[in-house]
């Protein structure tokens, strides 16, 4: 079928508003879970024997179901646990990008937790026992020593989960979310040309992810600054 | 209402469907996992070949599957292959008309992308010492690839190849979108007909938790079993009490410390 070029671009608008939700969703999901997750990897470094066993199903569990089943968890069942939670009367109606944003956020909050684990682990004990020598309070040794070197270990890490993060934002189109692919979706099967559309939004993607990348090395480079040989 | 109670007489009740969509989703996975494992060592070569002929389409392929999400992959195949007319009046059309291939074409694309970074990165990770010593030898180097490079890198590339199955199991929900009727699709269809918003979606969680956990502990086995020459270093190496199968079950980190101390293991060995 033939398409004018005004419909064609017509569903281009209507793509880029799609994007824009994307984007929203993919930063603030990561932006949440990276700030939750960093919380809960903190918290959880503790021996208590509540905090463990209550991490290790919270951390399987995550690691083990699908982050789909999360999302659609959180959609359809959302307003009765809310209402469970806080005892409110009324329903509260729960978006699907609430719904989506929450999923995403509990379910990377983990991943970006158990990143976190493996980087203290991976820092040398005396950075520890220098901070209790020096009488730092834990918040400061945290805030100035521990966490700065975590972060430049963690960074690659951080990078993965971040591609990862971007792959599963579409998925909230399944929850009803007018999304990037949603709204390609609906214009490849108005249209009939599927592989425009789908193609144009895989590459939507691809790139973000392209450019992200130098970012990424930037960082990089910076957080290494402290180990990085003298120019000679 | 009580809002969070499992209606355990509506999980007896859809168990038969459950259990069908369980066996569609290991069938696609284990599908996908054997395509995955007969494509992925020559497109792994292509993709490190010096000749670009090969080296740069293999490249663009890797790029272009990693990065897409999975759900327009899937979109892409499934309507996408009704749109070529020479695969449409063709022969095989049977196959490529089947939301079922589509869903396994979808999913192999996606995981031999994948698949071609964990090849190449265990292959990368054997020293280079190896082959140039098997090559003085006047070992052909088809062989020195069979007898050296790959088994070695079968136990390097071990760890990164369980994350992907995993991945892949867990990224199996979403061929739903393409009427197939897998474990999540049961949960949605069970919700649509009864509105509890828990029960099918907890119960099929649980299924997929015991899907990827069964997976875990198979790889840790086959793991154990291909570095069993270093068992008794390793013993000596970190005089730990043994973990028992409860914790293990439960913690993925304890799991990631144990690899951790295999792969230091595994390095000095290198040296």
């Amino acid at each position: 079928m033939e398409i004018s070029s005004a419909e064609f671009w017509g569903y281009v608008r209507q793509i880029g508003g799609g994007a824009v939700v994307t984007m929203q969703l993919f930063v603030a999901g990561f932006s949440l879970a990276l700030a939750l997750g960093t919380v809960i990897g903190i918290i959880t470094l503790s021996r208590n024997v509540v905090i463990q066993a209550v991490w290790r199903v919270y951390s399987s569990i995550i690691m083990g179901v699908p982050s789909l089943l999360v999302i659609f968890l959180l959609y359809y069942g959302g307003s009765a646990i809310l209402t469970g939670l806080f005892g409110m009367s009324r329903s509260i109606d729960v978006t699907p990008f609430g719904a989506g944003l929450t999923a995403l956020t509990i379910v990377y909050a983990a991943y970006v937790a158990e990143l976190l684990h493996g980087a203290v682990r991976n820092l040398p004990k005396g950075q520890f026992e220098a901070c209790a020598a020096l009488n730092l309070s834990a918040f400061r040794a945290w805030r100035h020593v521990i966490l700065p070197q975590v972060a430049r270990l963690a960074f690659p890490g951080l990078v993965n989960i971040w591609l990862i993060v971007l792959k599963d934002t579409p998925l909230v189109s399944l929850a009803g979310l007018n999304d990037l692919v949603a709204n390609a979706k609906i214009a490849a099967g108005a249209t009939n040309e599927p592989f425009v559309f789908f193609i144009a939004a895989s590459l939507f993607f691809i790139v973000f992810s392209a450019l992200t990348m130098p970012l990424a090395a930037r960082i990089e480079v910076r957080f290494n600054r402290g180990l990085a040989r003298v120019n000679t | 209402m009580n809002a969070l109670v499992i209606d355990f007489a509506l999980v007896w009740e859809s168990l038969p469907a459950m259990l069908n969509g369980l066996w569609t989703t290991m069938l696609v996975t284990i599908i996908v996992l054997v395509l995955g494992l007969i494509f992925c060592i020559p497109l792994t070569l292509a993709r490190m070949s010096s000749n670009r002929v090969f080296a740069l389409p293999a490249a663009f392929f890797v790029m272009f599957f990693r990065g897409a999400p999975l759900l327009i992959l899937l979109y892409l195949v499934y309507y996408g292959f009704g749109q070529i007319e020479a695969l449409r009046d063709g022969p095989l059309w049977f196959i490529f008309g089947s939301a079922f291939a589509c869903a396994v074409i979808g999913l192999t694309l996606n995981h031999l992308a994948f698949m071609v970074d964990v090849v190449r990165g265990s292959l990368e990770a054997v020293p280079a010492g190896l082959s140039e010593a098997s090559n003085s030898l006047g070992i052909a180097p088809r062989d020195t690839f069979r007898y050296i490079q790959l088994p070695l890198a079968m136990r390097y590339g071990i760890k990164a190849y369980q994350n992907e199955v995993v991945m892949l199991t867990k990224g199996t929900a979403v061929i739903s979108v393409i009427t197939i009727i897998d474990l999540t699709a049961v949960a949605n269809e069970v919700f649509e007909r009864t509105y509890d918003p828990f029960t099918p979606m907890l119960t099929v969680a649980a299924f997929y938790w015991v899907l990827v956990n069964v997976m875990r502990l198979g790889f840790r086995r086959l793991e154990s079993h291909l570095n069993r020459h270093h068992a008794a270093e390793d013993a000596r190496r970190n005089e730990k009490p043994v973990k028992t199968i409860g914790s293990l079950l439960f913690h993925p980190s304890s799991w990631l410390k144990a690899k951790r101390s295999m792969l230091v293991a595994r390095k000095e060995h290198a040296l």
